[in-house]
């Protein structure tokens, strides 16, 4: 089989349940060794694509082949290669620490032996080593999730997926994890993550698509969707009601793209120094401005709208 | 076979409280057998010919084997197993390894029948200390025993498998677990109810399960009786399977 680098392929990917459509014919490339990521709002359909990824849904329609294989026909042979951090724990509350990774790795086959050695191995690298035999439902949700990564490795799998794996952690425990997925990458295990993060998304991914009801709407490194969907500075300006004004009236041709929120003004410009001081030297008064650079959660907002999907 | 990996999973678990499960698992029945024997026993009369020439203890204890068992394996395919599908995701956890649904529904499904025959082997013993057993043949009850509350465990299985809350089994308890067990001949022979009620009752499983076991045990049992209730058994529990796995299918890879 030739290799080209390609761990997943998907095209034309369609999920519904029923007559809801959860992933509406999107297509994507994850090359091996890469960190790729999937944004987009509740419900835009990443845990229903990364389900079918992790071979537990099948596709309705579509193509989706994974390090080679097809994900219904092979799903016990992807599976024996991957890993999986869901979205929501699922942790055995009934066994302890260390029998939650044995158990995973009889699962797994592997060996009595060789696991032992990796599970010692894994409890170091999520930090977990002195809680090896407590009961999970001691843990803190921050603990939770590292046994849940561990869980996901011990059958060294080159790709591993994660599903909003630092949703609800306290900085510390976030840094703990971006810290172990960024040393996985160097040791080649490829990451496919979803997140609400932008974050976690600028740090730790490579390349990134965006999602919105159910549709794939952009793709790109965090970098080339700035620069490709934004402005390289944001000015965000508050304003009286009549600075307010005075500014519609004068703004337009200043920036490319200005946005009205009900408490701020955002400018879009290339150049946010001088567009503040092109404004000020207008006459207008701004109650605060900041100028800032541009990030992907601009992106994200002017791609999915800033209304509550709901 | 990858389904022996979700009973070692069970095994490991209920090996952490076996002490208290064998405890009850023998003291129950001994309670049980001596208390009705001389309690409820002592109140029947024992000249009446409705229990097949045997005591009452005889009688009933036989029914209770099968009983027990449906009720046994019916909670443990309610709460419990909801547990693992939709509160602990336990299953969804098993499905992201090689295991596949149908690994997960036999090894539960197999875990159940360990579970069965770890409660009637010792019930079985205490019966045949109160020397209710004339022959080594009677041995085949538990399997007969075994196999009724399997059939109930494949059910309750398949109904699990597509619910999302338990407010059902509220109602499956007491609607059709509970008159089961009042009405399939447990207590006193299906005779004494009306003729449509023994129609009834001669289309649950329970009452052939208690035939078969009180045919191979305390009465006489024809061949074609037996095979009668072999067969109705085991179709109800290959009906229970095929449901199972599709419900469970359904759920597990949606
Ligand atoms: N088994 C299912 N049956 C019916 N609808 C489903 C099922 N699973 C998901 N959906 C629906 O599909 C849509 C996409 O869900 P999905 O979980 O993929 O979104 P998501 O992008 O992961 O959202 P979130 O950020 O909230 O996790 C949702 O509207 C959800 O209600
Ligand atoms: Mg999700």
């Amino acid at each position: 089989m030739p290799d080209d680098g390609v761990l997943i392929h998907a095209a034309g990917l369609i999920k519904r349940f029923g007559d809801f459509v959860a992933v509406d014919g999107i297509d994507f490339e994850v090359r091996r060794g890469e960190a790729f990521g999937f944004l987009g709002p509740n419900g835009a359909g990443k845990t229903s694509t990364m389900r079918m990824i992790g071979c537990t849904s099948a596709p309705t329609d579509g193509l989706l082949s994974v390090i080679d294989m097809d994900t219904v026909a092979e799903s016990t042979q992807i599976k024996s290669r991957i890993g999986v951090v869901p979205q929501i724990d699922n942790l055995d509350i009934e066994l302890s620490v260390r029998e939650n990774l044995e158990m995973y790795a009889r699962y797994f086959d592997i060996s009595r032996f060789e696991a032992a050695e990796r599970i010692d191995e894994l409890l170091e690298f999520v930090q977990l080593a002195e809680k090896a035999k407590d009961r999970v439902e001691s843990l803190s949700g921050g603990m939770k999730r590292r046994l849940v990564i561990a869980r996901a490795l011990v059958n060294r799998p080159e790709l591993l997926l994660l599903d909003e794996p630092t949703t609800g952690l306290d900085p510390q425990a976030r840094h703990l994890v971006w810290d172990r997925l960024y040393r996985l990458k160097q040791r080649g295990v490829t990451l496919v993550i979803t997140t609400h993060y932008m974050d976690e998304a600028e740090q730790l991914c490579d390349r990134l698509v965006v999602m919105d009801k159910a549709e794939i709407v952009a793709e790109g490194s965090p970098r080339e969707l700035i620069v490709g969907y934004c402005t390289r500075d944001v000015v965000e300006l508050r304003l009286s009601d009549a600075n307010r004004e005075r500014l519609k009236g004068s703004v337009d041709g200043l920036v490319e793209r200005v946005e009205w929120l009900p408490d701020r003004v955002l400018l879009y410009t290339e150049t946010g120094e001088a567009t503040l001081a092109a404004i000020q030297d207008g006459g207008i008064h701004t109650e605060t401005a900041l100028v800032r650079r541009s990030s992907l959660e601009d992106v994200f907002l002017l791609l999915t709208g800033r209304t509550l999907v709901e | 076979m990858n389904a022996t990996k979700v009973v070692r999973r069970n095994a490991l678990v209920f090996w952490r409280g076996w002490r208290s499960s064998m405890f009850l698992s023998v003291l129950g029945p001994v309670l049980f057998l001596t208390a009705m024997g001389l309690g409820l026993g002592s109140l029947v009369d024992p000249n009446v010919q409705a229990f097949g020439g045997a005591s009452y203890i005889a009688f009933f204890a036989t029914g209770m084997l099968a009983a027990n068992c449906m009720q046994s394996a019916a909670f443990s395919a309610s709460y419990p197993m909801m547990s693992k599908l939709t509160w602990q995701r336990n299953y969804e956890a098993m499905l992201a390894t090689p295991l596949e649904v149908r690994d997960i529904y036999f090894g539960e499904l197999a875990w159940i029948g360990v579970t069965l025959a770890q409660q009637t082997i010792p019930f079985f013993a205490v019966m045949a200390l109160f020397g209710i057993f004339d022959s080594p043949l009677a041995v085949l009850a538990i399997p007969a025993a075994v196999l009724t509350g399997l059939g109930f465990g494949a059910a309750v299985m398949a109904l699990t498998a597509t619910l999302k809350t338990d407010e059902a089994y509220t109602w499956l308890f007491r609607f059709v677990v509970t008159p089961l067990f009042l009405l399939s001949g447990t207590f006193f022979p299906i005779n004494d109810l009306p003729v449509w009620g023994v129609a009834a009752a001669q289309l649950t499983p329970l009452y052939h399960g208690i035939e078969l076991i009180r045919g191979m045990t305390i009465s006489n049992l024809t061949l074609v009786a037996g095979l009668t209730h072999l067969t109705y058994l085991l179709l109800f529990l290959a009906v229970g399977i095929v449901i199972g796995v599709r419900n469970l299918t359904h759920r597990l890879v949606p």
